[in-house]
Protein backbone atom coordinates (compact mmCIF):
# COMPACT_ATOMS: atom_id res chain seq x y z
CA UNK A 1 0.00 0.00 0.00
CA UNK A 2 1.28 3.44 -1.01
CA UNK A 3 0.10 6.47 1.41
CA UNK A 4 0.14 9.46 -0.40
CA UNK A 5 -0.88 12.45 2.48
CA UNK A 6 -2.48 15.27 1.27
CA UNK A 7 -1.62 18.61 3.59
CA UNK A 8 -4.76 20.55 4.61
CA UNK A 9 -5.01 22.57 7.74
CA UNK A 10 -8.31 23.64 7.35
CA UNK A 11 -10.75 24.69 10.44
CA UNK A 12 -14.07 22.59 10.39
CA UNK A 13 -15.95 26.39 11.70
CA UNK A 14 -14.39 28.01 8.30
CA UNK A 15 -17.39 27.77 6.31
CA UNK A 16 -19.86 28.58 8.54
CA UNK A 17 -17.67 31.83 10.12
CA UNK A 18 -17.71 32.46 6.38
CA UNK A 19 -21.30 32.59 5.86
CA UNK A 20 -21.58 33.74 9.52
CA UNK A 21 -19.27 37.28 8.00
CA UNK A 22 -21.89 37.34 5.01
CA UNK A 23 -24.88 37.57 7.50
CA UNK A 24 -23.09 40.13 9.50
CA UNK A 25 -22.54 41.90 5.93
CA UNK A 26 -25.94 42.06 5.15
CA UNK A 27 -27.15 43.44 8.46
CA UNK A 28 -24.83 46.06 8.94
CA UNK A 29 -25.94 47.35 5.69
CA UNK A 30 -29.91 46.99 6.17
CA UNK A 31 -28.39 49.00 10.47
CA UNK A 32 -30.19 45.99 11.38
CA UNK A 33 -28.71 44.49 15.09
CA UNK A 34 -28.55 40.69 15.93
CA UNK A 35 -29.16 39.44 19.35
CA UNK A 36 -28.54 35.44 19.23
CA UNK A 37 -30.89 34.27 22.12
CA UNK A 38 -29.36 31.40 24.19
CA UNK A 39 -30.18 28.97 26.82
CA UNK A 40 -31.60 25.85 28.18
CA UNK A 41 -34.83 24.15 27.02
CA UNK A 42 -37.37 26.32 29.26
CA UNK A 43 -35.53 28.79 30.59
CA UNK A 44 -38.38 31.58 28.87
CA UNK A 45 -36.97 32.81 25.83
CA UNK A 46 -39.60 32.49 23.98
CA UNK A 47 -41.88 34.21 26.83
CA UNK A 48 -39.63 36.66 26.87
CA UNK A 49 -39.62 37.20 22.87
CA UNK A 50 -43.59 37.11 23.37
CA UNK A 51 -43.48 40.23 26.15
CA UNK A 52 -40.38 42.16 24.18
CA UNK A 53 -42.52 42.67 20.84
CA UNK A 54 -45.77 42.87 22.78
CA UNK A 55 -43.79 46.63 23.99
CA UNK A 56 -41.28 47.27 21.48
CA UNK A 57 -42.31 45.27 18.35
CA UNK A 58 -43.73 48.28 16.54
CA UNK A 59 -41.36 50.71 18.16
CA UNK A 60 -38.16 48.78 17.21
CA UNK A 61 -38.75 47.07 14.41
CA UNK A 62 -38.45 43.50 15.67
CA UNK A 63 -38.22 40.75 13.55
CA UNK A 64 -37.29 37.11 14.92
CA UNK A 65 -35.51 33.96 14.26
CA UNK A 66 -36.59 31.11 15.93
CA UNK A 67 -34.89 27.64 15.53
CA UNK A 68 -36.32 24.38 17.29
CA UNK A 69 -35.51 20.55 16.56
CA UNK A 70 -39.25 19.93 15.72
CA UNK A 71 -41.94 22.13 15.59
CA UNK A 72 -42.35 25.35 14.45
CA UNK A 73 -43.95 25.76 17.67
CA UNK A 74 -42.62 28.63 19.19
CA UNK A 75 -42.52 30.99 16.03
CA UNK A 76 -46.32 30.32 16.25
CA UNK A 77 -46.46 31.47 19.67
CA UNK A 78 -44.51 34.53 19.02
CA UNK A 79 -46.33 35.33 15.35
CA UNK A 80 -50.03 35.69 17.67
CA UNK A 81 -48.28 38.76 19.29
CA UNK A 82 -46.88 40.53 16.67
CA UNK A 83 -47.62 42.17 13.59
CA UNK A 84 -43.79 41.78 12.68
CA UNK A 85 -42.48 38.82 10.85
CA UNK A 86 -41.48 35.74 12.59
CA UNK A 87 -39.39 33.23 10.66
CA UNK A 88 -38.99 29.57 11.97
CA UNK A 89 -35.66 27.18 10.98
CA UNK A 90 -36.49 23.52 11.95
CA UNK A 91 -33.03 22.08 12.44
CA UNK A 92 -34.62 18.51 12.18
CA UNK A 93 -32.53 17.04 14.95
CA UNK A 94 -29.57 19.50 15.12
CA UNK A 95 -28.72 20.71 19.00
CA UNK A 96 -27.92 24.50 17.05
CA UNK A 97 -28.38 26.88 14.64
CA UNK A 98 -25.92 27.86 11.80
CA UNK A 99 -24.39 30.40 9.70
CA UNK A 100 -26.09 29.21 7.02
CA UNK A 101 -29.87 28.64 8.33
CA UNK A 102 -29.78 32.00 9.50
CA UNK A 103 -28.57 33.72 6.29
CA UNK A 104 -31.51 31.48 4.49
CA UNK A 105 -33.57 32.94 7.01
CA UNK A 106 -32.67 36.49 5.73
CA UNK A 107 -34.44 36.58 2.83
CA UNK A 108 -37.85 36.11 4.19
CA UNK A 109 -37.14 39.02 6.70
CA UNK A 110 -37.66 42.47 5.15
CA UNK A 111 -34.36 43.81 6.62
CA UNK A 112 -35.01 47.32 6.40
CA UNK A 113 -37.69 47.90 8.59
CA UNK A 114 -36.12 45.54 11.08
CA UNK A 115 -33.87 47.49 13.49
CA UNK A 116 -33.53 45.19 15.98
CA UNK A 117 -33.46 41.19 14.84
CA UNK A 118 -33.84 38.28 17.25
CA UNK A 119 -32.09 34.97 16.71
CA UNK A 120 -33.76 32.07 19.02
CA UNK A 121 -31.35 29.29 19.15
CA UNK A 122 -32.38 25.58 20.17
CA UNK A 123 -32.56 25.33 24.08
CA UNK A 124 -28.48 24.50 24.75
CA UNK A 125 -25.94 25.80 26.24
CA UNK A 126 -23.60 23.62 25.14
CA UNK A 127 -23.39 23.49 21.47
CA UNK A 128 -24.66 27.27 20.24
CA UNK A 129 -21.77 28.21 21.52
CA UNK A 130 -19.39 27.27 18.61
CA UNK A 131 -21.33 28.70 16.18
CA UNK A 132 -21.21 31.78 15.63
CA UNK A 133 -24.18 33.32 13.27
CA UNK A 134 -23.40 36.67 12.34
CA UNK A 135 -24.87 37.92 15.38
CA UNK A 136 -23.79 41.83 17.27
CA UNK A 137 -23.91 39.77 20.60
CA UNK A 138 -25.18 36.79 22.35
CA UNK A 139 -27.56 36.98 25.01
CA UNK A 140 -27.40 34.15 27.82
CA UNK A 141 -30.74 33.59 29.75
CA UNK A 142 -31.41 31.36 32.90
CA UNK A 143 -33.41 30.87 35.23
CA UNK A 144 -34.23 30.49 39.37
CA UNK A 145 -35.45 27.39 38.86
CA UNK A 146 -32.46 25.97 37.41
CA UNK A 147 -28.79 25.62 39.34
CA UNK A 148 -26.88 28.89 40.16
CA UNK A 149 -23.91 26.90 38.98
CA UNK A 150 -25.08 27.21 34.96
CA UNK A 151 -22.16 29.75 33.96
CA UNK A 152 -19.26 27.57 36.07
CA UNK A 153 -20.76 23.94 34.46
CA UNK A 154 -21.31 25.82 30.66
CA UNK A 155 -18.54 28.39 30.74
CA UNK A 156 -17.96 28.53 26.83
CA UNK A 157 -21.34 29.80 26.46
CA UNK A 158 -20.91 32.62 29.29
CA UNK A 159 -17.71 33.78 28.28
CA UNK A 160 -19.28 34.39 24.90
CA UNK A 161 -22.06 36.11 26.37
CA UNK A 162 -22.17 40.15 26.22
CA UNK A 163 -25.66 39.92 28.16
CA UNK A 164 -26.96 37.66 30.95
CA UNK A 165 -30.56 37.39 31.68
CA UNK A 166 -31.97 35.64 34.90
CA UNK A 167 -35.39 34.94 34.41
CA UNK A 168 -38.21 33.69 37.02
CA UNK A 169 -37.13 36.00 39.53
CA UNK A 170 -41.28 36.24 40.40
CA UNK A 171 -40.31 32.62 41.93
CA UNK A 172 -37.32 33.26 44.10
CA UNK A 173 -39.45 32.77 47.50
CA UNK A 174 -40.48 29.47 46.61
CA UNK A 175 -37.10 28.38 45.38
CA UNK A 176 -33.31 28.12 46.79
CA UNK A 177 -31.94 29.95 44.44
CA UNK A 178 -28.87 32.38 45.38
CA UNK A 179 -28.74 35.39 43.04
CA UNK A 180 -25.64 36.72 44.36
CA UNK A 181 -23.72 32.92 44.32
CA UNK A 182 -25.22 32.95 40.11
CA UNK A 183 -23.82 36.63 39.38
CA UNK A 184 -20.49 35.45 41.44
CA UNK A 185 -20.07 32.38 39.12
CA UNK A 186 -21.11 34.26 35.79
CA UNK A 187 -17.95 36.35 36.67
CA UNK A 188 -15.92 34.44 37.45
CA UNK A 189 -16.15 33.40 33.76
CA UNK A 190 -16.89 36.62 32.43
CA UNK A 191 -16.07 39.62 34.25
CA UNK A 192 -18.01 41.64 31.55
CA UNK A 193 -21.08 40.52 31.63
CA UNK A 194 -24.22 42.96 32.12
CA UNK A 195 -27.00 41.54 33.98
CA UNK A 196 -30.65 41.82 33.72
CA UNK A 197 -32.98 40.37 36.54
CA UNK A 198 -36.14 39.84 34.92
CA UNK A 199 -39.53 38.00 35.17
CA UNK A 200 -40.66 37.67 31.73
CA UNK A 201 -44.29 36.12 33.27
CA UNK A 202 -45.17 39.16 35.37
CA UNK A 203 -43.41 41.75 33.50
CA UNK A 204 -40.87 42.64 36.50
CA UNK A 205 -37.80 44.02 35.55
CA UNK A 206 -38.36 44.01 32.21
CA UNK A 207 -38.27 47.98 32.02
CA UNK A 208 -34.75 48.12 32.15
CA UNK A 209 -34.46 45.30 29.19
CA UNK A 210 -36.64 47.28 27.11
CA UNK A 211 -34.07 50.28 27.87
CA UNK A 212 -31.65 48.86 27.13
CA UNK A 213 -33.26 47.93 24.15
CA UNK A 214 -33.92 51.13 23.17
CA UNK A 215 -30.05 52.19 23.83
CA UNK A 216 -28.44 49.26 21.59
CA UNK A 217 -30.05 50.24 18.28
CA UNK A 218 -28.78 53.75 19.09
CA UNK A 219 -25.39 52.97 19.91
CA UNK A 220 -24.92 50.39 17.03
CA UNK A 221 -26.08 52.98 14.82
CA UNK A 222 -29.41 51.57 13.40
CA UNK A 223 -31.93 54.33 12.32
CA UNK B 1 -23.40 17.14 21.41
CA UNK B 2 -22.66 18.69 18.33
CA UNK B 3 -19.78 16.36 17.52
CA UNK B 4 -22.36 14.40 14.47
CA UNK B 5 -22.61 18.19 12.72
CA UNK B 6 -18.90 18.35 13.07
CA UNK B 7 -18.45 15.05 11.61
CA UNK B 8 -20.51 15.95 8.77
CA UNK B 9 -18.56 19.01 8.22
CA UNK B 10 -14.89 17.35 7.99
CA UNK B 11 -16.43 14.46 5.60
CA UNK B 12 -17.42 17.30 3.10
CA UNK B 13 -13.76 19.05 3.61
CA UNK B 14 -12.33 15.41 3.32
CA UNK B 15 -14.59 14.86 -0.12
CA UNK B 16 -13.21 18.21 -1.73
CA UNK B 17 -9.65 17.89 -0.95
CA UNK B 18 -9.34 13.97 -1.93
CA UNK B 19 -11.55 14.96 -5.22
CA UNK B 20 -11.83 11.26 -6.96
CA UNK B 21 -9.53 9.43 -4.70
CA UNK B 22 -12.02 9.70 -1.84
CA UNK B 23 -12.75 6.01 -1.97
CA UNK B 24 -8.91 5.32 -0.79
CA UNK B 25 -9.11 7.41 1.77
CA UNK B 26 -7.44 5.87 4.83
CA UNK B 27 -6.81 8.18 7.55
CA UNK B 28 -8.27 12.12 8.02
CA UNK B 29 -5.95 13.39 10.60
CA UNK B 30 -7.69 16.02 12.72
CA UNK B 31 -6.60 18.70 15.48
CA UNK B 32 -9.04 19.28 18.04
CA UNK B 33 -8.16 21.92 20.58
CA UNK B 34 -8.63 21.38 24.35
CA UNK B 35 -11.08 24.32 24.77
CA UNK B 36 -13.18 23.61 21.45
CA UNK B 37 -15.58 21.84 23.52
CA UNK B 38 -16.06 18.84 21.16
CA UNK B 39 -15.88 15.43 23.00
CA UNK B 40 -12.90 13.60 21.28
CA UNK B 41 -14.14 9.95 21.26
CA UNK B 42 -17.82 11.05 20.48
CA UNK B 43 -16.60 12.59 17.27
CA UNK B 44 -13.84 9.58 16.40
CA UNK B 45 -17.16 7.33 16.61
CA UNK B 46 -19.15 10.05 14.78
CA UNK B 47 -16.78 9.70 11.78
CA UNK B 48 -16.16 6.06 11.74
CA UNK B 49 -19.73 5.86 10.80
CA UNK B 50 -19.74 8.31 8.14
CA UNK B 51 -16.66 7.19 6.91
CA UNK B 52 -18.06 3.93 5.84
CA UNK B 53 -20.34 5.83 3.50
CA UNK B 54 -19.73 5.99 -0.03
CA UNK B 55 -17.88 8.29 -1.56
CA UNK B 56 -15.36 6.93 1.60
CA UNK B 57 -14.86 2.88 2.09
CA UNK B 58 -13.72 3.35 5.78
CA UNK B 59 -11.21 5.51 6.58
CA UNK B 60 -10.30 6.17 9.98
CA UNK B 61 -10.00 9.15 12.47
CA UNK B 62 -6.15 10.14 13.62
CA UNK B 63 -7.36 13.25 16.35
CA UNK B 64 -4.40 15.04 18.04
CA UNK B 65 -5.20 16.82 20.46
CA UNK B 66 -4.05 20.26 20.50
CA UNK B 67 -4.31 23.94 22.72
CA UNK B 68 -6.54 26.55 21.73
CA UNK B 69 -10.11 26.29 21.05
CA UNK B 70 -9.57 25.15 17.23
CA UNK B 71 -11.04 22.09 15.24
CA UNK B 72 -8.72 21.53 12.28
CA UNK B 73 -8.69 18.84 9.29
CA UNK B 74 -4.83 18.70 9.19
CA UNK B 75 -4.43 15.94 6.99
CA UNK B 76 -5.54 13.02 4.72
CA UNK B 77 -4.13 10.00 3.60
CA UNK B 78 -5.06 8.35 0.08
CA UNK B 79 -3.88 4.87 -0.62
CA UNK B 80 -2.84 5.12 -4.19
CA UNK B 81 -2.92 1.07 -5.09
CA UNK B 82 -6.12 0.63 -4.18
CA UNK B 83 -8.84 0.53 -6.38
CA UNK B 84 -10.72 3.71 -7.40
CA UNK B 85 -14.42 2.46 -7.23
Amino acid sequence: MTVRTIDVRERVMAQNDMLAAEVRERLARAGTVALNLVSSPGSGKTTLLERTLEVLGEELGLAVVTGDVQTQNDADRIARRTSRLVQAVITGGACHLDARQVLTALDALDLDRTRVLFIENVGNLVCPASWDLGEDAKVVLFSVTEGEDKPVKYPKMFRQSRYAVLNKIDLLPYVPFDVNRAVRYAREVNPDLRFFFISALTGEGLDQWFDFLRGVTARMGAT
Amino acid sequence: MHELSLAMEICRIAEERAGHAAPRLVTVGLEVGDDAGIEAANLEFCLETLLTLPPFRGARAAITRAGGDGLRVSYLEIDDDGPDD
